[in-house]
């Protein structure tokens, strides 16, 4: 495209053309800028003003010259780097295909799939990467699927004819509550990402994110619907065909991380919060200082990007790399990240007050530059004292085990 | 954003899930409808000073989630409130019947004399009316509520639920009922206020409150 733009300038010469013959372009405006001579109805300029004239208006050519040949090369980096880009994605595609998804087993822990995988799966295969990442412990098979929808499906036809209630062995929740979450479900989805207009009634995702939804609640009715799902499960079927979004999507709720949020296990959510500060502290004691200083407790952010793994409140595309991470590392990735956003903005952080902290970060803004993001993140050291996350988070559980047995209602 | 003001108030948006929350506190901040707002997961937030009676009133306003799966996560959000907005949908009894256990809620875990305004939301959507009011009004002053009907829509009546809330608060702060400076009350002295009074023992209760909150 710039090519084409540069040459067709090349076309109506402008005078001065010996200064600009070593250029591989033509400047695109400056051939607007004419010295026109006075009308000839106006007395002549006197010599010297007319020189004057020419010079200033040959030192705005210079100028404007210059200022189109620096972007003029910065859109030919910037084509560059696209083309770098797309190609690197090409050969990333290939190497997914043919190299390390016929040999996951074996290759996804090698070294050099890891770093391919930090660079970001190629969308093409990233619904495949992430359903071998995230497993299928459960073994749920289409078929199961199937009969979990066809019961939510019974279930939505007896709410809606208002007929005899179906036979159901929810224990625990009343009827109430079913009822309740199912209509939570359809009032949230028209709720979920809602700009991209996919999701909401007559979009061509309404009825899968539907089923989905509903038939997880069929499939765990001790879990149930609860927000945050719906965006969890939208990620997915952007990313995989509805069934595999259902496995996927019972399999990653299934992981202690997700299990102990989505249950609202609070004790529990607190321990994780307990073991994030842990690293808070070591990787950024002055923002760490800044937010105990101000009663800015984790649980304020950290709630939004946990139960959403970051899809509601990051752009979608630098979500879809935090999930690639995510499905590689596990869940202490989700708090990495979480540092890796303090770490980014921890300047004009440092220099807000708990409402402005509190605004900004259940608020992030819309374009966060990927490259320092993942920079950012990459910058966090998850060992505190030659301690790993899983490590930390275990000996804090067992404390809080300890502390619960001499005292029932832990709270902060 | 730089404007002092000489109280500040923690108010909290509360009430069940769909029925406006967000919108409300969105049309009250930014004076525009939000057609395409996402739910809330856990908590969000608001800030804005108005006058109320000559006197600047920074709202810190807590917006949460509503579902009654996040009630144990929200409840934590209530110390120190002095005022809430307890949200219903006029077209949804549902709502409606909730009213009690969130006014529960909030006066067992708030402060004691949190001032609650009840917004019967959705006031534009006449036709689909589940919740009349008298009714509504009737609960309200059964429950010494204050209640407004509210549109997040159309605008109608946002800003006083706001205003008329903050009012009462500084009426009481006025006649003595309310004592900003024991803690946990959700009020503090703003910037201007702390500007004029700059007297050691006040400026003692401000950061006992500031660790309170």
């Amino acid at each position: 495209e710039y090519e084409e733009k540069a040459g067709r300038a090349q076309r109506p010469l402008s005078p001065k053309q010996n200064v600009r013959k070593n250029l591989d372009f033509e400047p695109l405006s400056t051939t607007a800028l004419i010295l026109e001579d006075r009308p000839a109805n106006l007395p002549a300029k006197p010599a010297e003003e007319a020189q004057k004239h020419r010079q200033q208006y040959e030192e705005m050519v210079v100028q404007a010259k210059k200022r189109e040949l620096k972007e003029a090369q910065k859109r030919k980096k910037q084509l560059e780097e696209r083309c770098k880009l797309e190609e690197s994605i090409g050969n990333a595609v290939l190497t997914w295909n043919n190299e390390i998804l016929p040999n996951w087993e074996t290759m996804c822990c090698s070294r050099k799939v890891r770093e391919l995988w930090w660079q970001g799966i190629p969308p093409s295969v990233r619904g495949k990467v992430w359903s071998l990442a995230i497993g299928n412990e459960l073994n749920i098979t289409h078929e199961l699927y199937d009969i979990c929808l066809a019961r939510a499906k019974e279930k939505w036809r007896s709410l809606s004819t208002g007929g005899a209630e179906v036979e159901c062995e929810d224990a625990g929740f009343s009827a109430a509550d079913r009822e309740a979450s199912l209509e939570l479900i359809k009032l949230d989805i028209s709720r979920t990402f809602p700009n991209l207009c996919i999701f909401q009634q007559g979009g061509p995702y309404h009825d899968t994110l539907h089923s989905i939804l509903g038939a997880y609640t069929c499939y765990r009715p001790d879990v149930g619907y609860v927000q945050g799902m719906s965006f969890i499960a939208a990620v997915l079927i952007l990313n995989l065909d509805t069934a595999d979004a259902f496995i996927a999507f019972s399999n990653l709720l299934n992981k202690p991380c997700q299990m102990a949020f989505f249950r609202v296990d609070h004790g529990l959510m607190l321990t994780y919060f307990a073991a994030f500060e842990v690293f808070f502290e070591e990787n950024l004691p002055k923002l760490f200082a800044h937010f105990k200083k101000n009663n800015l407790t984790p649980d304020i952010y950290l709630i939004d990007w946990i139960f959403t793994l970051y899809s509601k409140s990051l752009p979608l595309d630098l979500a879809c790399r935090v999930w690639d991470v995510f499905c590689r590392d596990g869940e202490e990735f989700l708090f990495r990240t979480a540092l890796g956003i303090l770490k980014l903005f921890e300047d004009i952080l440092t220099k807000m007050d708990f409402i402005h902290i509190a605004q900004f970060l259940t608020k992030l803004p819309e374009d966060l530059p990927s490259e320092e993001f993942f920079t950012s993140i990459a910058a966090i050291q998850m060992q505190s004292r030659n301690k790993k996350w899983a490590q930390i988070l275990t000996a804090l559980q067992k404390d809080n085990r300890e502390m619960e047995k001499g005292s029932p209602s832990l709270k902060r | 954003f730089f404007q002092s003001s000489d109280f500040l108030f923690k108010f909290l948006v509360i009430g069940n899930a769909g029925t406006g929350k967000s919108c409300l506190l969105h049309q009250f901040i930014e004076k525009k409808f939000k057609d395409d707002s996402n739910h809330t997961i856990g908590v969000e937030f608001g800030s804005k000073i108005i006058n109320v009676g000559g006197k600047y009133v920074k709202l810190q306003i807590w917006d949460t989630a509503g579902q009654e799966r996040f009630r144990s996560v929200t409840r934590s959000y209530y110390r120190g409130a002095a005022g809430a907005l307890l949200v219903y949908d006029i077209t949804s009894r549902e709502t409606y019947n909730a009213l009690t256990n969130w006014l529960t809620d909030a006066r067992m875990l708030a402060s004691q004399n949190i001032v609650i305004i009840l917004c019967g939301n959705k006031k534009d959507l006449d036709a689909d009316r589940e919740v009349t009011f008298l009714e509504a009004s009737r609960f309200a002053q059964e429950n010494e509520l204050m209640f407004l009907e509210t549109s997040a829509l159309t605008g109608e009546n946002v800003e006083e639920a706001f205003v008329q809330c903050a009012r009462k608060i500084l009426n009481k702060i006025e006649s003595g009922e309310l004592d900003p400076e024991r803690m946990g009350s959700g009020i503090q002295y703003g910037d201007a206020a702390l500007r004029q009074l700059r007297s050691p023992r006040r400026a003692q209760a401000q950061s006992a409150q500031e660790c309170g909150c």
